[in-house]
């Protein structure tokens, strides 16, 4: 191998670097995707794209990253594919042993912690995904808990992760959370009061946030993939999107 | 989005949409110096006769680069003895951008207006080396185009009358720019119909 | 801003200051004579592919699934090695197709050998299916790179599951899986897949590919791949999975059959005609 500076004769050559460039294997990857979770009274719906990416490659259109983890919990983890695999992996592993151990169902409080430590352990090394779990509460209510990559997190309403987060996101704000809307009769002094949303109104601003997402995301389409947790258990369904 | 990145220094998002023989523009009023926001009256909408651009971006070169049209303009007037259109305008902003391709303004514009032969809505955006992006429907710019393309999206519809249009761009902008950091401290809006100018400015979270 | 080409798209120094060679506890520095100057390295497992192998290609039909790899192993530029078998039986129920590696890929073989062996003990006859292989395989390699010192590979694992249904699907050296009806590793990605997905868009065109088809398919892939990958060749082993016959057949030693060069007469440049 020729040295640095006879390869490259710029008129920098001079400054060149004396030292051999390294090249540095990356452990990570952008496998695009967009989830989004909405909690409504008595059931919580946790939704994602099928479409799997490298760059501009679409390497499949179908590969769910949406699971149903048992106990009536739905964990999906968008990003790195490979991390979200695998944190998925040891979460139910984590889940059996703790069916072991305690012979009971766990609550999602206590997953989300749980989640918090898995993602906190590997701080140095972090999952680089952005994480949604969702299911019911103690009083029945629907919950999405959701996660940075290192654990930090947060109950919420709804909340959207991904490569389309920030599209969807503001949506959310106002169709859920009902954000800058004001009730008409007040002159703009009183706020839009919040309520409940019906498990099909849900449902349809899953669609129209991901129809809008695929629109003008590249990394977000081919197929929605949503699962729906009642006290009755875990429902699937799925609908088509834009494949280009 | 490195910390020196002009395009963010000092933050900012504008929006324009096009109704039923009406077109609507949109900006928010904030400018700050990285994170630290400075100002809540910088608006980002100017309008040279009928013709109006927003831009974003830069804030030194959102004035240098809106007092330059306004001398072109006003060439434009005394050469022709008429205002400049919509797609003249598009035009003119595209090669005066282009023309400091090596060297460029920072600014992120987008042109609405209604053309006064034909009447025609007409909105568009640009790069800030001035490539041309027309629209049927809608066009933002600034650090919470994200958002905005999110909500434009997915409220839009087409052949809106002017009150219905100045509650969708509204929406639009006013939960876009809560999710941006650089944007916010208030909101203007212009709705602009064949006879009629109408500007009103939003309330926003202060944060 | 640092005007320098070589430091184009470089963490700038101004910026998160000088590297710092200590990091890591920098350990497989040569000698004691360097420790503490400007040479010194953190440890680097890291290495790059040494000689290669290119493209893998596999495409589900309605009754199993059609691999194929060629026989060539790379060195760089150079023609190493001419009569590699990149296609590996595990079992009576996988095939794994690998590319890349080749010292990395004669490893996994070994590794699934043992795997094979450690399975024949502990069970009557062998259980291991190709999901079995595909998740091993994956654990194998997300933490050689969780390690940072990858297999510098990427497969394609195909075979039956242990419902007996057919199962294809990919992983590489990060530890990234996906399945898909159509799979293929490398340039197959850009230049095989859509050539593929044009007969198998999803699960249900699937259903309608017969094999004669999927194996006309899988080797006008190979000669597509020939006729633009550099580092392909027109030599290659091709693998029919088949499931109504529970049956993995080889055909090895196929040639890219009814090239024309034709085409190449016309081409300069990137490949758009020149007036």
């Amino acid at each position: 191998m020729q040295a640095q500076n006879t390869l490259l004769n710029t008129e920098y050559s001079t400054d060149a670097q004396t030292e051999p460039i390294e090249h540095r294997f990356n452990p990570y990857q952008d496998n695009g995707g967009t989830i989004l979770g909405i909690a409504g009274e008595d059931f919580a719906v946790l939704a994602g794209d099928t479409r799997q990416t490298v760059g501009y490659s679409i390497d499949s259109r179908y590969e769910p990253k949406v699971h149903d983890v048992g106990d009536n919990l739905l964990l999906s983890a968008n990003g790195f594919s490979a991390d979200g695999v695998q944190l998925v992996k040891v979460f139910q592993n984590q889940l059996k042993w703790y069916h072991f151990d305690n012979n009971k169902e766990m609550a999602v409080s206590s997953a989300a912690r749980l989640i918090q430590h898995m993602l906190y352990r590997k701080r140095m090394f972090p999952y680089y995904v952005a994480t949604i779990l969702a299911g019911l509460d103690e009083e029945g209510k629907g919950a999405i808990y959701s996660f940075d990559p290192v654990g930090s997190y947060e109950r919420e309403q709804c909340r959207a992760g991904g490569a389309a987060a920030s599209l969807i996101m503001p949506f959310l704000d106002n169709q859920v959370n009902f954000k800058n809307q004001m009730d008409p009769e007040s002159n703009g002094t009183k706020r839009r009061p919040l309520k409940y949303l019906s498990l099909e109104e849900v449902i349809q601003l899953v669609r129209d946030a991901f129809t809008s997402a695929t629109e003008r995301h590249i990394e977000v389409g081919d197929g929605l993939q949503i699962l729906i947790v009642t006290k009755d258990g875990v429902r699937s369904e799925y609908f088509p999107l834009k494949k280009d | 989005m490195s910390q020196q990145d002009p395009s963010t220094i000092n933050g900012g998002s504008a929006v324009a949409m096009v109704g039923k023989d009406c077109v609507a523009i949109a900006s928010d009023l904030r400018l700050g110096q990285q994170s630290m926001g400075v100002s809540n009256d910088f608006e980002k909408i100017f309008h040279y006769g009928h013709v109006f651009l927003g831009l974003t971006g830069l804030g030194t070169d959102v004035l240098t680069v809106s007092e330059n049209f306004r001398m072109k303009t006003n060439l434009y007037k005394m050469a022709e003895q008429r205002e400049i259109e919509p797609e003249s305008f598009a035009n003119l902003v595209s090669t005066s951008l282009y023309e400091k391709r090596f060297g460029p303004w920072f600014v992120g514009p987008i042109v609405a207006g209604l053309n006064s032969i034909s009447s025609k809505p007409f909105v568009c955006g640009f790069d800030y080396i001035g490539c041309i992006d027309y629209a049927k429907d809608f066009i933002v710019a600034g650090t919470a185009s994200e958002q905005l393309f999110g909500m434009c999206e997915s409220l839009y519809e087409p052949n809106l009358e002017p009150d219905d249009l100045f509650e969708t761009i509204s929406q639009a902008l006013l939960n876009a720019v809560d999710r941006d950091a650089l944007s916010g401290w208030g909101a203007v809006v212009y709705v602009i119909t064949k006879d009629k100018v109408v500007k009103r400015y939003l309330k926003t979270r202060q944060d | 801003m640092n005007h320098n080409p070589v430091n184009w798209g470089r963490p700038s120094d101004d910026q998160y200051g000088p590297y710092n060679y200590q990091i890591a506890n920098a350990s497989n520095v040569a000698s004691q004579a360097t420790k503490n100057s400007q040479n010194e390295f953190p440890t680097m497992h890291t290495q790059q592919p040494m000689i290669t192998g290119a493209s893998v290609v596999a495409v589900k039909f309605n009754d199993g699934v059609v691999m194929a790899t060629d026989k060539l192993g790379s060195y760089g530029s150079l023609l190493r090695l001419d009569d590699l078998e990149r296609m590996i039986q595990v079992g009576d129920s996988t095939v794994v197709g690998v590319s890349g590696d080749i010292s990395d890929f004669q490893y996994l073989q070994r590794l699934l050998d043992e795997l094979l062996i450690e399975d024949n003990y502990d069970m009557e006859q062998s259980n291991l299916k190709a999901s079995h292989v595909h998740e091993y395989l994956r654990g194998v390699f997300y933490n050689r790179r969780s390690k940072m010192n990858p297999l510098w590979n990427a497969c394609v694992v195909a075979g039956f599951d242990a419902d007996g249904e057919v199962f294809l699907k990919y992983v590489n050296l990060l530890g990234v899986s996906y399945s898909s009806p159509a799979i293929a590793t490398g340039f197959g990605a850009y230049m095989g897949v859509p050539l593929l997905r044009q007969k198998v868009e999803n699960e249900e065109d699937v259903k309608k590919l017969e094999k004669e088809d999927a194996i006309k398919l899988v080797r006008d892939c190979m000669k597509v791949l020939f006729y633009r990958d550099a580092r392909s060749w027109d030599k290659y082993d091709l693998c029919v999975i088949t499931k109504s016959t529970k049956k993995i057949e080889f055909q090895k030693g196929l040639e890219c059959e009814g090239q024309s060069w034709k085409f190449a007469r016309d081409i300069s440049g990137y490949g758009l005609p020149q007036q």
